[in-house]
């Protein structure tokens, strides 16, 4: 592999790491909190297609990224009060969720473009940080990207700050392994769960809208094939660490790469492994090649009061 | 006359089992909120629902073809209600199916089957289809048991890796595509012999009811003297309610998890089997999609009971018969049942709330 298509590869596994980095890491927070929160896959569909309706609508994508957030808010709302305050199960509703949306943006989505329609949408634009941009070979390949990807980064380096160093980081664990120590503090496990799941919802806002208006500029139905899935299972493969939890993020980001990369580079592998590899290497991630895993003690359980 | 009034929706609700009431009180809701979105699509809700009936009961064939998806939920619901007895989770239907129909098909084509006596010609097929279903449900039963992996994400996963699959087998002429003649050769495998294909029970292509009826009218009932008049169903609800205390009475955990979820599997798998060799012929890529999804609503809302997972899944398959019918006659995008149906799954989960369950 020469240097430029490496560079070109590293460029890209990270773009398509970047909607499981963000919903991975909501949902990394979400399950600290003691909530399995199987619906980010239904919320960054909701959020893909809020922000290309915004995006198109207004012409502004920007205004589009604030519509797709203030679009998932409500799922997010559902997903709290189905598993906080009516105690559902939380795998339940979650699929129930994924259904929902899946329908919705199907239907409306036939509704605002009509079948199959490939309008382009405005998108979001790029961004090459000074320095970094200038390097030969890697500088444009790998470093221009679109802006939210490093916006994404510094809300997920935020996160790590505060989960590791604060109050908030040490009250979300306790909501997760000792929701009753925690309750006997004096701090409500019903709204630190709430929180958890609605900070899960606003970043798979981002990561749909990174979708649909970062990376294709345009929506197309049940778009995101599972990567809300593949998020769930990168927590998982990343043992309850936000560290680990990247790593595995960008390794199926790289994996997923792999299908556009190896066909350049002359290597006849069928396209339909290519595509399953991430799948795949997911699969054996959360079936013991991490080792035992070891999850928040209290998680998908709902709390209540004795 | 309110008393009186109130006195009849007692007695009504008395008669009825709180669990039916529910699961009716969820699906009615959803359609009205169906019927309120076909109004706001601007289509003509009488057409609408016009279509909708032609699409169900019109023609003999229409109630023939509703019967035969309702069959493929109904065994896919089945799966998911003897797992969820040991409090698993199999939302793996999909996967199962392709694997079925892969199997199948392949058996059907390549398995010098066509020659054989006594319907062993498609029996040989449907019966490498279960295999393969069980295989692909053992998979999330070893993962559970050896890794603790969630089998929720292993079955997802594992529909996704055979969805892909099934699409590797059509695309490739070394397995199961058809040869290629010219560029324009569709990504499809050959049509099974004839010998292979399901008989009808009527034996008239207007009405093409298949065996796998009675077939799936023999898996209810002996699903439904199995769960609730055998020990090995109260252990696998004992399992599902308490796994140490099953434990500590000689109830073994892993056996019970790999047997629910191997059925489970291999019930998706026939019924993949019954999809191919009694309608489809030819295997394409995409042809289990929402069949899955679909099975598994029908045994969330059966709330645990065989007899209400095949009456959900009749209703579920006359409601896609009439979706699909609406989209072509009347326009309303079939998204429209995934949107009825997340309802019903959602509002089904949060209405366990309200029925005594605050434990």
């Amino acid at each position: 592999m020469s240097l430029e298509l490496f560079a070109v590869f590293i460029g890209s596994s990270l773009r398509l790491a970047v909607p499981l980095l963000l919903a991975g890491t909501g949902e990394l927070v979400s399950e600290r909190a003691g909530v399995l929160n199987m619906s980010i896959e239904g919320m960054m569909l909701t959020g893909a297609f809020a922000a290309a309706v915004g995006a198109w609508a207004t012409g502004n994508p920007f205004i589009g990224l604030l519509i797709c957030i203030l679009a998932v808010l409500p799922v997010a709302l559902l997903q709290s009060v189905l598993s906080n305050t009516l105690r559902a199960n939380q795998i339940v509703t979650g699929i129930g969720i994924n259904i929902l949306a899946l329908g919705a943006t199907t239907l409306a989505y036939r509704e605002i473009f009509g079948a199959r329609s490939r309008e382009q949408i405005p998108g979001l634009s790029k961004w090459s940080p000074p320095w970094l941009g200038d390097i030969p070979i890697f500088g444009q390949a790998v470093f221009e990207q679109v802006w939210l990807l490093y916006a994404g980064l510094a809300v997920i380096v935020l996160i790590a700050l505060v989960l590791r160093y604060t109050t908030i980081g040490i009250v979300l664990h306790a909501a997760g392994a000792e929701p009753r120590a925690l309750d006997k503090s004096g701090v409500s496990v019903s709204r630190v769960r709430y929180l958890g799941v609605i900070f899960a919802g606003f970043m798979s806002a981002l990561a749909g809208a990174f979708l649909s208006i970062g990376d294709i500029h345009t929506f197309t139905e049940g778009m995101t094939r599972g990567a809300g899935y593949l998020a769930i299972a990168a927590v998982i493969f990343g043992k309850w660490t936000l560290g680990g939890t990247i790593l595995a993020c960008l390794l199926f980001g790289a994996a997923t790469a792999l299908q556009f990369q190896l066909p350049t580079l002359g290597i006849d592998v069928p396209n339909a492994f290519l595509i399953m590899l991430p799948y795949l290497l997911a699969l054996l991630a959360v079936g013991g090649l991490a080792g035992r895993q070891t999850s928040p003690r209290a998680l998908g359980e709902p709390y209540f009061r004795r | 006359m309110t008393d009186l009034a109130a006195d009849i929706i007692r007695r009504l609700s008395g008669a009825l089992r709180p669990s039916v009431a529910i699961s009716v009180a969820a699906v009615l809701v959803a359609a009205l909120v169906g019927v309120g979105l076909i109004f706001a699509l601007g289509v003509s809700v009488t057409d609408a629902i016009a279509a909708f009936i032609d699409g169900t009961l019109g023609t003999p064939y229409a109630i023939a073809a509703s019967i035969n998806r309702s069959i493929v939920f109904a065994l896919v619901g089945i799966g998911f209600v003897i797992a969820n007895r040991a409090n698993l989770v199999n939302v793996g239907g999909e996967g199962q199916i392709a694997m079925g129909g892969i199997a199948a098909t392949a058996v059907a084509l390549y398995g010098h089957v066509g020659d054989l006596p006594a319907g062993l010609a498609f029996l040989l097929p449907l019966a490498a289809a279960t295999i393969a279903g069980t295989v692909w449900g053992s998979i999330a039963g070893v993962l559970k048991i050896k890794a603790g992996t969630n089998e929720v994400i292993s079955t997802l996963l594992l529909s996704f890796i055979a969805v892909w699959l099934l699409y590797w087998c059509v695309q490739s002429p070394q397995l199961l595509r058809k040869p290629m003649t010219s560029s324009a050769t569709l990504p499809e495998s050959l049509e099974i012999s004839d010998p292979t294909k399901l008989p009808l029970l009527t034996g008239d292509y207007s009405f093409p009811l298949h065996i796998g009826l009675p077939v799936a009218a023999v898996i209810t009932v002996v699903a439904a003297v199995v769960l609730t008049r055998t020990l090995f169903g109260l252990q696998l609800r004992a399992v599902g309610f308490n796994p140490i205390a099953a434990s500590r009475a000689g109830i073994s955990y892993s056996r019970m998890v790999m047997i629910s979820l191997a059925t489970a599997g291999s019930l998706g798998g026939l019924a993949g089997g019954l999809m191919l060799l009694g309608e489809q012929y030819v295997l394409k890529d995409g042809f289990s999609s929402g069949y899955g999804f679909d099975g598994l609503v029908a045994g969330l809302l059966a709330r645990g009971s065989v007899v209400g997972v095949v009456a959900s899944a009749l209703l579920f398959g006359f409601l896609r018969s009439g979706g699909i019918n609406m989209e072509m006659v009347a326009g309303v995008p079939t998204a429209l049942v995934m949107v009825i149906q997340g309802l019903i799954v959602i509002t089904l989960a949060g209405a366990a709330f309200f029925m005594g369950r605050r434990t």
